[in-house]
């Protein structure tokens, strides 16, 4: 667990406590550690591209990973622009994908999904970016360790800090990759109620136009006859 | 307002200017789309702001009115909130939930048809954010409130875990019967096929057979 302290602890004035607190609940909240994970799915209209926005610091790395759950065709178009605006990245058509940037630039990337080549049925997106912010790792050693030195229990502290980082890594991990599984199986099972959807209409359907086929031939034929019997009279 | 009030528009405002935001036109909605296990706190943070921050010479009264529909799509809560805000709610039944934003600021004719930018974060499960621990420098106290977020990870991930394994048994079911119905289907559709033809047969026999073409 890292704090990340943009302010030293050694300002003890009053409007230093609010900083106290902002800084440890931005530790918490934003940081809790070095990972930052954001996960949406939405529903991209038809013929429409939408964007999406995620501002990076520099030299962190930051990946990114989608997949079209539902849509005929299961594809969309991917691209991502850096701050500068250079196309970093260029999918067209895939249905999922996967890609790293490193080192990020300072400032707001661009993440956008094209369903302009499909005039009629929209998608759904899951997407996922995770954002490893490695030059804040070293500071909150740093200050970690300086409040540690003053208790006479730091080694066993500096043990316990790094035993529940690497835990806390692996549960982020963990999490990660049960949302990127709930996104295939959510995926499979639309595929699955459309199959069956499938199934029972152009069962219907042949059955039907058997059945009308069938009494269409009797009644031609009988016709046929009937006809040709008034002529032959 | 107290400091605990300025703290938590403190940890608003930080923890949402690094977040992810995408834009949002004036009186233009956008939905997303969670999938959320049952009796679980989701609380999502948001913050609206115009597109461009350097043009804006009046600052407009921005509002966002935000619904949320459970999995059969009837409306779970429905509130407008200002700028920013925190909004919580509880999912009764599991499913795919949609949190739905639209902008209703206030026009003054000067922001029509002008993009705004909608900050989001969404959270799962209870997040008990350590004010009180701030407040101290006690280490103990550190390590108990980090702990503590770590069997909240853990609790959040057991769940999803058996959330998945919910559905897959209804994508089991639902597989099995696809695979009867197709089964079935052909076994009708044979029959019905076999039974025609003997029928059409017959009939045509008779027809023959009193036409005295026979």
């Amino acid at each position: 667990m890292k704090w990340t302290a943009h302010c030293k602890l050694r300002m003890m004035t009053v409007p230093a406590e609010l900083c106290l607190l902002a800084c440890l609940t931005v530790g918490l909240t934003l940081g809790s550690g070095p990972n930052k994970d954001i996960a949406f799915t939405f529903l991209l209209p038809a013929g429409s591209t939408e964007c999406f926005y995620q501002t990076a610091e520099n030299n962190c790395s930051m990946h990114v990973e989608y997949q079209v759950i539902a849509g005929s065709g299961l594809d969309v178009g991917f691209s991502i622009i850096s701050p500068g605006g250079y196309r970093l990245v260029s999918d067209f058509r895939r249905s999922d994908g996967l890609h790293m940037v490193h080192p990020t630039d300072d400032g707001d990337y661009r993440l956008c999904f094209d369903n302009s080549f499909s005039k009629l049925s929209e998608k759904m997106v899951f997407f996922e970016v995770i954002i490893n912010n490695q030059n804040i790792a070293g500071g909150a050693q740093d200050e970690w360790a300086d409040v540690a030195r003053t208790e006479s229990l730091d080694y066993k502290l500096e043990d316990i800090r790094a035993s529940m980082d690497s835990v806390y890594q692996h549960l982020e991990r963990s999490r990660q990759l049960q949302a990127m599984l709930r996104a295939f199986e959510t995926r499979d099972r639309y595929l699955l109620e459309d199959n069956l959807w499938r199934v029972s209409f152009w069962s219907c359907l042949s059955m039907l136009v058997m059945l009308t086929v069938a009494v269409s031939q009797i009644y031609t034929l009988r016709r046929l006859f009937d006809g040709t019997k008034r002529v032959c009279t | 307002m107290g400091f605990r009030g300025v703290g938590v528009l403190l940890q608003c405002y930080l923890m949402l200017a690094a977040a992810m935001f995408f834009d949002l036109g004036e009186q233009e909605g956008k939905c997303i789309i969670e999938e959320i296990p049952e009796d679980t706190l989701v609380t999502g943070y948001f913050l609206l702001e115009p597109w461009d921050m350097k043009s804006v010479t009046s600052s407009p009264h921005l509002g966002v009115t935000v619904t949320v529909r459970d999995p059969n799509h009837e409306v779970l809560m429905t509130k407008r909130y200002g700028k920013f805000g925190k909004l919580t709610f509880t999912a009764h039944a599991s499913g795919q939930h949609y949190l739905c934003f639209q902008s209703n600021s206030t026009r003054f004719s000067v922001f029509a048809r002008e993009k705004l930018k909608l900050h989001l974060d969404v959270q799962m499960g209870e997040h008990t954010i350590g004010h009180s621990t701030a407040k101290t420098k006690d280490n103990m106290a550190l390590l108990e409130s980090s702990l503590r977020h770590l069997l909240e990870q853990m609790m959040y991930i057991i769940r999803q875990q058996e959330y998945q394994r919910e559905k897959e048994e209804v994508f089991r079911q639902i597989s099995e019967e696809t695979n009867s119905k197709v089964l079935w289907w052909a076994v009708v559709q044979t029959s019905i096929l076999l039974s025609v033809g003997f029928c059409q047969m017959k009939r045509l026999k008779d027809f023959f057979i009193a036409k005295k073409l026979v």
